[in-house]
């Protein structure tokens, strides 16, 4: 990138560090044995109805959040995590307290370990209690699918081999925040520090030991207008097809406490994204997807304001469509809603790029 | 081909203009949104995601790394380009506006060798600090880029505020385009403030909610509700529901045209700035945001408001107080105008709703009672009258713009405002007499308000001779007769030779040249001759120096006349030739000129020797002659050879 480039992500770096805050320091202390959130689901694993168990941990939380680059513009999960490093006992400890809850529950089981960071990074959840895990893990036969996260940097062969080693047969994935295929959008507006190519070479590492790919895109990172954001995401989408993910995670943005996003929004300067332009980001991906690549979105706050959401008549009947498709990769759904204020949004896709101003 | 081209004619910074590109020229002031096929608006669109019109186009090009990130066989040479930008990325940090402008010079200069600069338009971040835009706009200037856009979020809050404020800070010869959120009653305010081309698209966003755009505002159209009678085209299938975006989208169109329509005629018969102020009653917002603008934007539009006019100029309501016409008037009478030595008596009086006053009914019974008393001669009286908002009018001035244009509501009550501006007007004029004069106030009401207020500032002895009853009733002026007398006696005024016509023209030479001038004009020796109500010729060892023209109210010069006031320095445009040629003198031969020059100003030209080489009328402002490249600067009088 050239000098006024590095400028701006400069400015957006400095701008993301000061909207943290205090905040990274100042995170209240947990219980060392809890995570900090778990929730169970009836969800497809694999062609089969089953359960999925969501964990996630409390740790430290993720490096590049924790760092002095700012962390993403977008994210504060960090703030779910602790002060203070769990000790391995007690990061296994957590875990074992969710796994409890697939007891009784419809098999199989998904289960995906979130951290709020990556669960691969050694720093964040040490060696011993990653391997404590997985053999947890291992020892359930029930348990079919796993998905867990991580930054590229720490997807390596040998931890590959490991997790592979351990989990023998089962379905793999590693949930990884591609965000954009668009180095620019990636750098700049997400402040996310890492290239498609370190995108493209875990990929490729995971290929190698079996283990699929879950790309996270995100819809809407700030300082982009509303079309911007949906034809990155579609891009993005159909990028990560062409590469070979096993699935993509539609992230609409949330405006999360404590970051750049929140502090635009307070001033007006950002709007989660629209409703409409989440169906259209899954309509234009269903096409792309050929049946293969898995195709979900979850929004957070949805139909809320702090996250994707329309005019407030038809949220709902939306939502339930995205998640309608997000379960069983049926298009069809996305075609139904209607609402008079798909030509507001219209016009908002049109006005915004030529006159850069957000309408909120 | 693109060009923008600022033409002939003012009010305030509103300007008229050309933006030709290839085959097509579009005049500005024009509009412009998505999609239309109406031929007075230019269609806007972003590369590579929207329809791409026929006709030329405004395009906007998306946040990219490098221009090869750009469909660039989409490229085309009638259109206009607004430069890559980043929502919102100004408001990140005091450094931020800069940066991303210089991202847009960056993205400019790699551009130019798809498209020329002149198609180029750049995106002013709101939240850069005045003087940086003032800097960093350089870069595009060096370069050519041709316009530049300000974003407008509708709120007529500090956001819009501060458009205004930038704007201001643009080169002359730059096509300033304003985008965003821009409602119909907007339209004469920013053509006011030399918006060239204004986004409509809030017509569209305003139709997909059932909402109908009027001048004054919004209405919601609801299925089963009655609405307002709308004689437009699009309006006639009102009643089909399916099609309700269409149609409301149209209306919506016409509205704004017709708010443009009647702007553009306000500005070519000098009313611009009456129709602004008109539509400071739309919404308190609007009054708000114009009374600001008043005060922090008064030398912008001041400099373009020509210092002549013909017509009435109405002054309705409290946003005239501070229009500039009016105020500039008052600070030029307060710090240029000099009465003639010798004067024993200053006779207040109340205006009059004919102008100039001595046509009025009223004025002309006070002339009779005065000339009873002194003969039609009266060299140790001055006269001067009191108005709102005006404040005071020097007999003398009566005639200049826009003492004899200016017409208000007339109660006889003044507002707060009003009593304070009359007053500071007055204790500033009295100052400039001697102390042993005698003021007599011949006015009641308001206007003794207004006296009254000022009176701690006086430091002559005053005589009210109205007992407040109306200053024409036959008691006042038998009052006014019997003070007269009574002080001419006191004050052992004598008879002398005539001297109106001399004070005439001095103190307008005074008022429109500066302080000074007029004794250089009309020195003891000038010869005048003449009818102030006509025109007063004045010769100084035999050759005419200058005429009075009472049409005007002001000064034309001879080249003799220039000779003598250029000593000043004040109004001379200067020239890199010896000589002129042709009856007028174009922006683009003009090397200096004055920066306190205003269109209509009487100017003299002079060339690099300092020579004067001609006298004229300025046809725009000082600055625009240096900064304009093409457009008459001035119309010439008399010229050397």
């Amino acid at each position: 990138m050239d000098e006024a480039l590095n400028r701006i992500h400069e400015t957006v770096k400095q701008a993301s560090l000061l909207a943290r805050g205090q905040s990274v320091t100042r995170r209240r202390k947990r219980n060392p044995l809890k995570p900090s959130a778990k929730w169970t689901a009836p969800a497809r694993v694999g062609r089969e109805r089953g359960t999925a168990l969501a964990v996630v941990l409390s740790t430290i939380g993720c490096a590049h959040a924790r760092s002095d680059s700012g962390g993403c513009t977008m994210c504060s999960y960090l703030l779910d995590g602790t002060q203070e490093m769990p000790a391995s006992e007690q990061l296994v400890e957590q875990f074992e307290t969710a796994m409890v809850d697939l007891e009784g529950k419809e098999a199989p089981f998904s289960v995906k370990i979130y951290t709020s960071g990556s669960f691969l990074d050694p720093a964040e959840v040490p060696e011993e209690a990653r391997a404590a895990i997985l053999q947890m893990i291992a020892s359930d036969d029930q348990v079919k699918e796993v998905v867990l996260e991580s930054r590229p940097e720490y997807v390596e062969d040998a931890v590959l081999a490991e997790v592979r080693r351990i989990l023998g047969g089962r379905i793999v994935e590693i949930g990884m925040g591609l965000e954009s295929a668009n180095d620019l959008i990636r750098t700049v507006c997400i402040n996310k520090s890492f290239d498609f190519e370190d995108f493209k070479r875990s990929l490729e590492t995971a290929k190698r030991h079996n283990i699929g790919l879950r790309a996270y895109v995100l819809l809407k990172p700030p300082l982009m207008t509303e079309r911007d954001a949906m034809l990155d995401a579609i891009e993005t989408i159909r990028v990560a097809q062409a590469l070979g993910v096993t699935t993509v995670s539609l992230n609409p943005v949330n405006v999360q406490n404590d970051t750049l996003v929140e502090k635009l929004w307070n001033r007006r300067k950002y709007r989660p994204p629209w409703l409409w332009s989440v169906l259209e980001v899954l309509r234009e991906a269903s096409k792309e997807s050929d049946g293969w690549m898995r195709v979900v979105c979850d929004p957070v706050a949805a139909g809320k304001i702090r996250g994707a959401h329309n005019c407030g008549k038809c949220d709902n009947e939306i939502v339930q469509a995205i998640r309608g498709f997000s379960l069983n990769q049926e298009a069809s759904v996305l075609q139904k809603p209607t609402c008079s204020c798909v030509h507001q949004w219209q016009h908002i896709l049109r006005h915004e790029d030529t006159s850069q101003l957000i309408h909120r | 081909m693109a060009e923008f081209r600022v033409g002939r004619g003012h009010d305030g910074p509103a300007r008229i203009g050309e933006l030709i590109l290839g085959e097509t020229t579009f005049e500005t002031p024009l509009l412009t949104s998505h999609q239309t096929k109406n031929q007075h608006i230019i269609n806007t669109g972003t590369l590579g995601r929207d329809e791409v019109s026929e006709g030329p186009m405004i395009v906007s090009l998306p946040f990219i790394s490098d221009i090869n990130d750009l469909e660039l066989d989409l490229l085309r040479q009638d259109d206009v380009y607004l430069l890559p930008y980043l929502s919102s990325f100004g408001s990140l940090s005091s450094e931020a506006p800069a940066t991303i402008l210089d991202y847009q010079a960056q993205i400019s200069r790699s551009l130019s060798s798809k498209i020329l600069p002149s198609q180029m338009i750049l995106r002013v971040p709101p939240e850069i600090p005045l003087d940086s835009l003032s800097e960093s706009i350089k870069q595009f200037q060096e370069l050519g880029v041709s316009g530049a856009a300000f974003v407008f979020n509708g709120q007529l809050g500090p956001e819009d505020m501060r458009a205004f404020e930038l704007r201001s800070r643009l080169p002359l010869s730059m096509m300033v385009v304003a985008l965003g959120r821009i409602t119909p009653g907007m339209i004469p305010l920013l053509h006011y403030y030399g918006f060239d081309i204004v986004d409509i698209s809030h017509g569209e966003e305003a139709a997909t909610q059932g909402v109908r755009l009027w001048k004054k505002g919004p209405e919601k159209i609801e299925a089963d509700r009655s609405h307002r009678y709308c004689p437009c085209s699009s309006c006639a299938t009102l009643s089909d529901t399916d099609n309700l975006f269409d149609v409301l989208d149209g209306h919506n169109q016409e509205t704004y045209r017709v708010a443009l329509s009647e702007s553009i005629h306000a500005m070519e018969s000098g009313t611009l700035r009456w129709l602004v102020e008109g539509s400071t009653h739309n919404n308190t917002a609007m009054a708000s945001l114009l009374r600001s603008l008043d005060k922090t934007l008064y030398t912008f539009i001041e400099e373009f408001t020509p210092t002549i006019g013909t017509g009435t100029l109405p002054l309705i309501g409290p946003e005239s107080y501070n229009s500039p016409a009016v105020r500039r008037f008052r600070e030029h009478v307060a710090l240029r105008y000099t009465p003639q030595q010798g004067k024993q008596i200053v006779l207040l009086l109340p205006c009059s709703a004919r102008k100039p006053y001595s046509d009025s009914k009223s004025h002309r019974r006070i002339a009779e009672v005065t000339s009873v008393v002194f003969g039609s001669i009266q060299p140790h009286v001055a006269e001067a009258i009191l108005t709102s908002p005006l404040g005071l009018v020097p007999r003398e001035l009566e005639r200049v713009y826009p003492a004899a244009q200016y017409d208000i509501p007339v109660t006889g009550d003044w507002d707060t405002e009003e009593i304070a501006i009359g007053a500071q007007a007055l204790s500033a004029y009295l100052k400039k007499f001697d102390k042993s004069a005698v003021v007599v106030a011949h006015v009641s009401g308001g206007y003794l308000d207004i006296v009254r207020a000022a009176e701690d500032e006086i430091e002559q002895s005053i005589v009210y001779t109205t007992h407040e009853s109306r200053a024409t009733s036959s008691e006042s002026l038998e009052n006014l007769q019997e003070t007269l007398v009574e002080l001419k006696e006191v004050l052992a005024i004598q008879n002398e030779p005539r001297t109106a016509l001399r004070e005439l023209v001095s103190a307008t030479a005074d008022y429109q040249f500066g302080s000074g001038t007029g004794s250089l004009l009309v020195p003891e020796d000038a010869k005048l001759k003449g009818k102030p109500y006509r025109m007063v010729l004045c010769h100084v060892e035999g050759e005419q120096v200058c005429s009075y023209i009472a049409e005007t109210g002001t000064l034309s010069l001879t080249l003799e006349g220039g000779k003598r006031i250029a000593s000043v320095g004040r109004y001379w445009v200067r020239l890199d030739v010896d000589n002129v040629k042709g009856g007028s003198i174009f922006a683009v031969g003009i090397q200096e000129a004055d920066p306190s020059i205003r269109p209509g100003d009487e100017v003299i030209v002079v060339n690099k020797k300092n020579e004067v080489i001609g006298v004229g009328r300025s046809e725009m402002s000082g600055r625009e002659m240096c900064e304009l490249n093409r457009g008459r600067a001035v119309s010439l009088r008399h010229k050397v050879g």
